[in-house]
């Protein structure tokens, strides 16, 4: 017993004596923050109030004393010749590298719009096409304000800011909302949404009063998203469905044509009509105007109440 | 047993002996230097901190509305902003020497206006951060075409509006921010409430009713965040509580959208009380995971549970002429009882593998899986004076929803030449859910099973810092989907290019397309979106004195598929026609005759006009003049225009001129 202790003690010394020597180790080549500073002496001040000033400072992250160094790459020979051409320059590297550079870090890291799962998806911008690494009257790296973002974005994404012009769209355009309100820049593929809580769609942070669970629920809000019937983007057609009347919007998903399921051999849910409604009359020309409860309902299968 | 614990750790201290402390010396720079966009950066015409600690800009105005012609409720729905004061921005910094902060900023704006929102951050470098965000938006919605697309026939049976806010806040402490060990602390909270008319169904009519709704959700959360050399680690718990009160009433004698008698007699609503009482909690947890153990190599994974459940109490009491299917009588008095809960177990998780064995080549792989299973009972206890006799009936029920979705990627990225780099790959999709069957199946439940292969790949290409490229395509053929109108054979395009042809000038374009078919013959789905957008910008000398962006976008939306006509239980055919137009511009002028007191002129705008199934026509003109009266003061006034016409829907255009006046002040 005694001697289990002992050596579980002795690991335990070792381990932080070693990784202490290890993160010590001041690598061949680097010349240190301080000797950035006797030339590049306006960014060396400013870079005390920047975020990254940690790394200088805390030994635990392993580049104290280098932080320059650790995304400008060993800087002893630059300033010994002061050329540019002996120091990296992480602006001019490719997306692609400059992610990887600033990943080794940040990948994974929880940030206000989502967790850091990679850079912008394949052919976007890298890190500093949206962050100013070296922002130093105190801003963040990034701008912040609603309008700032959009801009940002808009200015890559052209045919989706066309969408925000539409009648039927939120607030973009009108600073009420951003666009990293809903996604995350900083993936690809089914991270590029946000999400609610742990793992409800994004939508569900403001329209909390649809995220349920529900006693009854409508299928394809759980299996496809708000998008099966809503442009979020924007849209011609009142509260930014895709079709320009509600009654298409359901029927184009409940209809039970005689081959489907038969010939098919691949059952479609919802597909039995859900009533016998004339649609010629206007009351049902709108489905939702009775299934009021279309998100889902705590009490009624048929979305009625 | 212990022993074997200390494994791990005597490995840990070898591995970290044997890893350099700073990051890898990464490859020279390559040939073709990166041509993104130049990155945002903070105003820096604001004056220095160090002159004096607090800095920033308020700006206060008024808005005049000389009136609102056409519909005042579609303007409300679409536009929504009135007269009167507001505080457009307030934007201010405060950045003492030596202080228990050193960055105070508060961000404010549109307050008056339908939406507004606030921003506070404070910070001490390295020690702590704490932000919080509020927004409001007001959200009117009275569209009567929306409610009865036959409303132009002069038809108002039907009627759906409300006129509620939506509010979201935000509150986090993140403590040692940056350092390797980061905890935090969160609040978020949203709530909805506000009131509206809604309908009343009770077979075979419907009556509309006032309704009010008001809900909140609060999320408390903690965590930590590790970082540790190569490895980054996030553990998150927290919990929400969520509750729902909605209630609808009616005192007055409805005689409904039905307004014949059936089979005699005329039937109404005199008196209506309606409430739901709904109240619910989660626990969630989330763990994420990244690690380099090698230069080549990167792995991450995330795992999220949460495990929400809700709890409903309803009660119903109607009064009137009323018919009750189940006796085929008529009915004075009814009321309604139930009782219900839902519990829904969700877990998903996601796995990351990024290598690259070699310079020019990297292979990602993403594998993920998306699990819930919401299980629900409700017990509706119904009781109905009728002429004579009392009819009660007790309904248990009980209803299920069950989904399991994966996904598996795989996809190569290789740089054949500096600039210039290929990839492609596959993506295979597949899962199965289990939901409530239709009213009219015989079956409590129906399944269905998703099963889709698709086919990835693009390039991407950048020239120096003048040309940049990219297009990425993915097509899918037979596959299995949970609806009629999901992907079923269909490709995807994505293009994108931006081209600075001249010192300053920038072109940009990009590209969409979408195509979508189902060939069953009882589907024949056929769906095409496609966008094309072109941008021309002019930025001389930074756009200190002239800034001319340019923007066309010209989109088409094209679905027809087959449907069962529910009243004659015939085949139709639904068709969606959109082509769209949307143009903006935003000139902004700033003569250098005048010097640093020169005025500066801004106009643009944008406008969307569409044929098709719902042709529309929304356009919104602005025009603003900046003069600057003092050092720091400058007199702004704004003229913006709204008007929307619907061709269908002429009832619903409407028009608006408008006149912000407001004084800026900035230090």
């Amino acid at each position: 017993m005694l001697l289990e202790k002992v050596c579980l003690f002795a690991a335990a010394a070792v381990l932080l004596v070693g990784m202490t020597a290890a993160f010590a180790q001041t690598p061949k080549g680097f010349g240190g923050t301080a000797q950035c500073g006797t030339c590049h002496d306006e960014i060396s001040k400013a870079f005390e109030k920047n975020p990254h000033h940690v790394v200088d400072t805390d030994k635990h992250l392993g580049h104290a004393g280098f932080a320059c160094e650790t995304c400008h790459g060993p800087g002893a020979k630059h300033a010994d010749s002061l050329s540019a051409a002996d120091i990296r320059n992480p602006a001019k590297l490719s997306p692609d590298e400059q992610n990887k550079l600033c990943l080794t870090c940040h990948r994974n890291e929880s940030t206000p719009v989502g967790r850091i799962a990679g850079g912008h998806p394949e052919g976007g911008p890298g890190c500093v096409g949206c962050h100013s690494i070296h922002g130093t009257d105190h801003r963040p790296l990034v701008v912040h304000a609603s309008a700032d973002v959009n801009k940002m974005c808009a200015a890559c994404h052209q045919s989706v800011w066309a969408d925000f012009q539409r009648p039927y769209k939120h607030r973009l355009p009108e600073g009420a909302m951003s666009c990293v309100g809903c996604h995350n820049p900083h993936g690809s593929g089914s991270e590029t949404q946000r999400v609610a809580f742990a793992n409800e769609p994004g939508c569900f942070r403001c329209h909390g009063e649809m995220r349920g669970p529900f006693t009854y629920e409508h299928a394809p809000v759980r299996l496809e998203g708000c998008m099966a019937c809503h442009e979020p983007h924007g849209s011609a057609n009142p509260r930014m469905l895709i079709r320009h009347e509600v009654r298409f919007v359901c029927l184009e998903c409940h209809s039970n044509l005689v081959s489907n399921p038969p010939s098919a051999g691949h059952q479609t849910l919802g597909g039995t009509p859900p009533s016998f409604h004339d649609l010629r009359n206007p009351r049902y020309q709108n489905c939702t105007v009775c299934h009021v409860k279309i998100h889902g309902s705590y009490v009624d299968g048929t979305l009625l109440r | 047993m212990r022993l074997l614990l200390l494994a791990p750790l005597v490995l840990g201290v070898a591995w970290a002996q044997v890893q350099p402390a700073p990051p890898p010396a990464t490859p020279p720079p390559p040939a073709t230097p990166s041509t993104t966009p130049p990155a945002a950066t903070p105003d820096q015409s604001a004056p220095a901190a160090s002159d004096f600690p607090i800095s920033g800009s308020v700006e206060v105005g008024y808005r005049i509305v000389p009136g609102v012609g056409g519909n005042q409720n579609v303007y409300d729905s679409t536009v929504n902003l009135g007269q009167g004061l507001r505080l457009i921005n307030l934007d201010f910094t405060v950045s003492p020497v030596k202080s228990l902060f050193d960055h105070f900023e508060v961000q404010a704006s549109s307050w008056g206006d339908p939406y507004d929102s606030a921003r506070v951050e404070v910070d001490k470098n390295g020690l702590y951060r704490f932000t919080a965000d509020y927004r409001n938006t007001a959200y009117f919605d009275f569209l009567p075409s929306f409610a009865n697309p036959a409303a132009s026939s002069g038809s108002l049976l039907t009627e759906s509006s409300f006129d509620t806010h939506i509010r979201t806040s935000d509150v986090e402490l993140d403590l040692l921010p940056g350092h390797w060990i980061s905890p935090y602390l969160g609040w978020s909270r949203d709530s909805w409430y506000g009131s509206g008319t809604t309908d009343f169904t009770d077979f075979p009519n419907n009556y509309p009713v006032a309704n009010s709704e008001s809900d909140s959700t609060n999320t408390f959360r903690g965590g930590v965040q590790l970082q540790l050399p190569r490895t980054h680690v996030v553990l998150e718990g927290g919990g929400t509580t969520f509750k729902d009160d909605q209630g609808a009433s009616d005192s007055v004698t409805e005689n409904g959208d039905l307004t014949l008698p059936y089979f005699g007699e005329q039937l109404n609503l005199s008196g209506l009380s309606e409430l739901y009482r709904v109240r619910g909690d989660s626990i969630y947890t989330k763990a994420s995971i990244a690690s380099n153990p090698w230069e080549w190599l990167s792995v991450s994974g995330t795992f999220m549970y949460a495990d929400p459940s809700l709890t409903t109490n309803y009660t119903s009491s109607a009064n009137g002429t009323l018919f009750l299917p189940a006796t085929f009588a008529f009915y004075n008095s009814g009321q309604d009882m139930a009782t219900a809960d839902a519990n829904m177990p969700h877990s998903s998780g996601s796995l990351t593998a990024e290598a690259r064995p070699m310079r020019r080549l990297r292979i990602v792989e993403y594998w993920s899986t998306d699990r819930l299973h919401n299980a629900a009972d409700s017990l509706l206890t119904e009781e109905y004076l009728t002429t004579g006799s009392t009819f009660l009936n007790t309904n248990p029920d009980t209803d299920r929803l069950v989904l399991t979705d994966n996904q598996q990627q795989l996809e190569a990225f290789y740089e054949v030449l500096p600039g210039l780099t290929v990839h492609g790959g596959e993506r295979y999709e597949w899962g199965d859910a289990t939901v409530r069957g239709s009213t009219l199946s015989e079956l409590p439940l129906e399944s269905s099973s998703l099963s889709r292969n698709t086919g990835l790949g693009g390039v991407s290409f950048r020239m120096k810092q003048t040309v940049r490229a990219s297009a990425d395509f993915e097509a899918s053929s037979n596959g299995e989907a949970y609806f009629r109108t999901s992907l079923h054979n269909y490709w995807r395009l994505r293009s994108r290019a931006q081209w600075e042809f001249l010192p300053n000038w920038r072109l940009a374009g990009d590209f969409f397309e979408l195509n979508n078919n189902n060939p069953d013959p009882s589907v024949d789905l056929h769906f095409v979106s496609r966008a094309e957008s072109a941008s021309l910008s002019w930025l001389p000398k930074g756009g200190h004195n002239v800034d001319v962006l340019l923007e066309y976008t010209r989109s088409n939306v094209n679905s027809n598929i087959l449907y069962l006509d529910p009243g004659t239980l015939g085949t139709a055919l639904s068709t969606y026609l959109e082509n769209g137009n949307t143009a903006t511009a935003l000139i902004d002028l700033a003569p250098k005759a005048f010097g640093s007191f020169a005025p500066r002129f801004s106009f643009g705008g944008s406008l969307f006009t569409s044929a098709g199934s719902r042709p529309t026509d929304y356009y919104q003109p602005t025009a603003r003049l900046s003069v600057p009266l003092a050092k720091g003061v400058l007199w702004n006034s704004e003229w913006r225009w709204y008007s929307m016409s619907e061709r269908l829907y002429a009832f619903e255009d409407f028009r608006s001129n408008q006149l912000m006046l407001s004084l800026k002040y900035t230090r």
